[in-house]
C-alpha cells in the first residue's frame, strides 16, 4: 500500500494508485453493467444475424416461395442467442442483492472483499456472454443466409 | 438454308471491310496512364459480416432469377415443337410464363424482343433496390450495351436513316436519356455539327469519358482541326466501337478491383477471359484483311485490351500473327489457351471462337458459386443473353425446318455441357 506522503503528485485529484481507483467504484455498478452487457450485446448479435439471414430469405423467397418454412429455422436460431442473453441477464440480476437485513445500514460490517469479487464476476460474466453471442449471432446469420440461397438456387 | 447464327455478338471486326486506316501509331495504350473513367469514387463492398446489410436483398433476388433458367427438360420439349405457337405454349410452363401473351403474329425475333423486355424489367427491379457500390456495378453492366447503341445511332445517321427507326433498334438494356438519344441522329454533317456532336451530345451520354479518351489517344494521328469529323469519316466505325469496348473493359476491371473482396477475384477472372476472347477474335478475324499488313500491326495491337491473361506478352505475340498456323505459338503464353487451340482438331464443327465462348460460359456458371459478391449479377445478364440467343436459334430452326441443326446451341447449367460430361467420363 502506498502512503499518502510517498506520492509526488500535487493535483487535488491525486489518488493512491489503482487500488484507490478500483475500491472507489461500487461493486453494484460493476454488477449492473454486467447485466446490461449480457442483455444488450446478445441482442446486437441476434439482430445482426437476423438482418443477414432475413434479407437473403426475403429476396430469395420472391422466386422460390417454397423455401420460406424451412429456412425460418435459421432465423429462430439467431433469435435463440438473444434468449440466452436475456436468461443470463435475469440470472445475474438475481445475484445482485443488498447485504442481509440487520447489517444493511452498518457499512463497517460489510464484507467488502466478497462484494468486490461478486461485482467483478457479474461484470465479466455479462461481458463474456454478450461478446460471444455477438460472434455466434453473426455466424449463424451468415450460415443461414447461405442456406437460404442454396435452397433457392 | 439456315443462316448460321453466331453464338457470340462480339465479332468486332467483320472480315475484309477495312478500307481506310489510321496512320500507324507508336505504342498501344498502357495501363500505366490514368485513363478517363466513368465512375471515379467506388466504395468497397462489405465482407462476410456486412455484405448482406446493403446487398443481401438484390443478391438473393438474382439467385432466385437464376433458378428461372431453362433446363435440359425445357430445351428438350422446345426442340420437339413443330411450330412457333407450340414453342410459346411450352414456354408458358417455364419462368417465362405469359411473356408473349398478347402477341398475335409470332416470328423468331419476337422471342428475342419479349425476353429482352422481361430481362430489362428484372434488371430495373434490381437497380431500384441497389445502393452503392452495387448501383455503380449494375450501371457498368449496362454501359456495354450503351456503347453499342451509341455506335448504332452514329452509324445509322451517317447512312441516313431516321431517328425513330434507329431508336427502336437500340438494345433495351443500354438506353439512356431520351433527349440525348434523339440528338445524336439530329446532328448535321458539317464541321460545326461534328464539334457540337462531341461537345454537347456524346459527352452527355454516360459513356462519354470513353469517347474523350479515344479522341485523346488518337489525337496525335490527326492533322486537321476538325478531329471528330476525320474520325467518324475516315476510321471505320468498327474500329471505334472496338476501341470503346476495350476502354470500357479496362475501366470495368478497375472498378471491380476497387470494390475489392471476392468481387474483385471473380469479376477479375471473368473480365480477363472476356478480354482474351476479344483479343483472339480480333486476331483471328483480321487474318487476311488489310489490318494484317505489317504496317497496320501496331494499330491492331492497339485494339487489344490492356487486361487479361494474354496481356502483355500474349497480345504482343498475337499482334504479329499472320496466319492461322501461328496462332498456337501466339497462345503459348497461356497454356490453357494453347490446349484449347489444340483441341480444335478433335471438335469437328467448332471454331476457336466457339471454344473460347464455351470457356466463358463455364466461368459464368461458376460465378454463381460463392456468396457475397457481385459476379452473379453480371453472370445473370450474360447467361440470359445466351439463353435468348438459344431461343431465337431454336425458333429459326423450327421455322426453317432444320431439325438436325436445332441442337447446336450452348446450354446453360446443363448436365450435358462439355465440361460436365468430361468430368463424368473421367470418373
Amino acid at each position: 500500500m502506498v502512503r499518502a506522503d510517498e506520492i509526488n503528485c500535487v493535483s487535488p485529484l491525486c489518488n493512491l494508485g489503482w487500488v484507490e481507483v478500483l475500491t472507489s467504484m461500487s461493486p453494484y455498478g460493476w454488477g449492473q453493467f454486467g447485466v446490461a452487457f449480457a442483455l444488450g450485446l446478445s441482442i446486437v448479435g441476434a439482430a445482426w444475424g437476423i438482418w443477414t439471414t432475413g434479407s437473403s430469405l426475403v429476396g430469395a423467397a420472391i422466386k422460390a416461395p417454397r423455401i420460406k418454412s424451412k429456412n425460418l429455422v435459421s432465423i429462430i436460431f439467431c433469435e435463440a442467442t438473444a434468449i440466452y442473453g436475456v436468461i443470463l441477464a435475469i440470472i445475474l440480476l438475481n445475484k445482485v442483492q443488498a447485504p442481509d437485513g440487520e447489517y444493511l445500514f452498518d457499512q463497517s460490517t460489510w464484507n467488502w472483499a466478497d462484494m468486490y469479487h461478486a461485482g467483478y464476476s457479474t461484470f465479466f460474466a455479462g461481458v463474456s456472454v454478450g461478446l460471444t453471442n455477438i460472434a455466434s449471432g453473426v455466424a449463424v446469420g451468415i450460415a443461414g443466409s447461405s442456406c437460404a440461397l442454396a435452397d433457392a438456387q | 438454308m439456315v443462316s448460321r447464327l453466331s453464338f457470340h455478338p462480339y465479332t468486332y471486326l467483320t472480315q475484309g471491310t477495312f478500307l481506310r486506316s489510321c496512320s500507324s501509331s507508336s505504342n498501344p495504350s498502357s495501363s500505366g496512364e490514368a485513363n478517363m473513367s466513368v465512375a471515379s469514387d467506388v466504395m468497397e463492398a462489405g465482407g462476410l459480416g456486412t455484405f448482406n446489410l446493403d446487398h443481401g436483398f438484390p443478391e438473393a433476388v438474382v439467385r432466385g432469377f437464376r433458378s428461372g433458367f431453362l433446363t435440359d427438360y425445357d430445351y428438350h420439349h422446345l426442340t420437339q415443337c413443330e411450330s412457333l405457337e407450340d414453342m410459346k405454349m411450352n414456354l408458358q410452363e417455364t419462368d417465362y410464363d405469359q411473356f408473349m401473351a398478347n402477341e398475335q403474329h409470332i416470328i423468331p425475333v419476337t422471342f428475342r424482343d419479349k425476353a429482352l423486355q422481361k430481362l430489362v424489367q428484372e434488371m430495373e427491379f434490381l437497380r431500384a433496390h441497389a445502393v452503392e457500390p452495387l448501383a455503380t456495378f449494375l450501371d457498368y453492366i449496362s454501359y456495354e450495351f450503351m456503347i453499342d447503341n451509341v455506335m448504332l445511332l452514329l452509324k445509322g445517321t451517317l447512312s441516313g436513316r431516321s431517328a425513330n427507326e434507329l431508336i427502336k433498334q437500340c438494345h433495351p438494356l443500354g438506353l439512356f436519356k431520351e433527349s440525348t438519344m434523339r440528338s445524336i441522329p439530329a446532328f448535321e454533317a458539317s464541321p460545326k455539327g461534328y464539334a457540337d456532336l462531341y461537345q454537347t451530345v456524346l459527352i452527355d451520354t454516360p459513356v462519354g469519358p470513353y469517347f474523350s479518351q479515344y479522341l485523346q489517344d488518337n489525337a496525335e494521328q490527326l492533322s486537321d482541326a476538325s478531329e471528330m469529323r476525320n474520325i467518324l469519316e475516315e476510321v471505320q466505325i468498327e474500329v471505334i466501337k472496338n476501341s470503346l469496348h476495350k476502354l470500357y473493359l479496362e475501366d470495368f476491371y478497375r472498378v471491380c478491383q476497387a470494390i475489392g473482396g471476392e468481387t474483385a477475384e471473380f469479376m477479375g477472372h471473368l473480365i480477363k477471359l472476356r478480354a482474351d476472347r476479344m483479343a483472339v477474335n480480333i486476331a483471328v478475324n483480321s487474318i487476311g484483311t488489310p489490318l494484317n499488313e505489317p504496317a497496320m500491326r501496331s494499330t491492331r495491337h492497339k485494339l487489344f485490351p490492356a487486361v487479361g491473361y494474354l496481356y502483355p506478352a500474349g497480345t504482343a505475340r498475337l499482334a504479329e500473327v499472320t496466319d492461322e498456323g501461328q496462332m498456337e505459338g501466339a497462345l503459348s503464353a497461356v497454356p490453357e489457351y494453347q490446349k484449347l487451340y489444340a483441341s480444335i482438331a478433335g471438335a469437328k464443327d467448332k471454331t476457336l471462337e466457339d471454344l473460347f465462348y464455351e470457356k466463358d460460359v463455364q466461368a459464368l456458371e461458376v460465378a454463381f458459386e460463392g456468396q457475397m459478391h457481385f459476379a452473379p449479377f453480371y453472370a445473370y445478364v450474360k447467361l440470359k443473353q445466351q439463353e435468348i440467343r438459344n431461343l431465337v436459334w431454336i425458333a429459326e430452326c423450327i421455322l426453317q425446318g432444320q431439325k438436325d441443326e436445332i441442337n447446336k446451341f450452348v446450354p446453360i447449367f446443363s448436365d450435358s455441357s462439355p465440361w460436365r460430361l468430361a468430368g463424368k467420363l473421367n470418373r
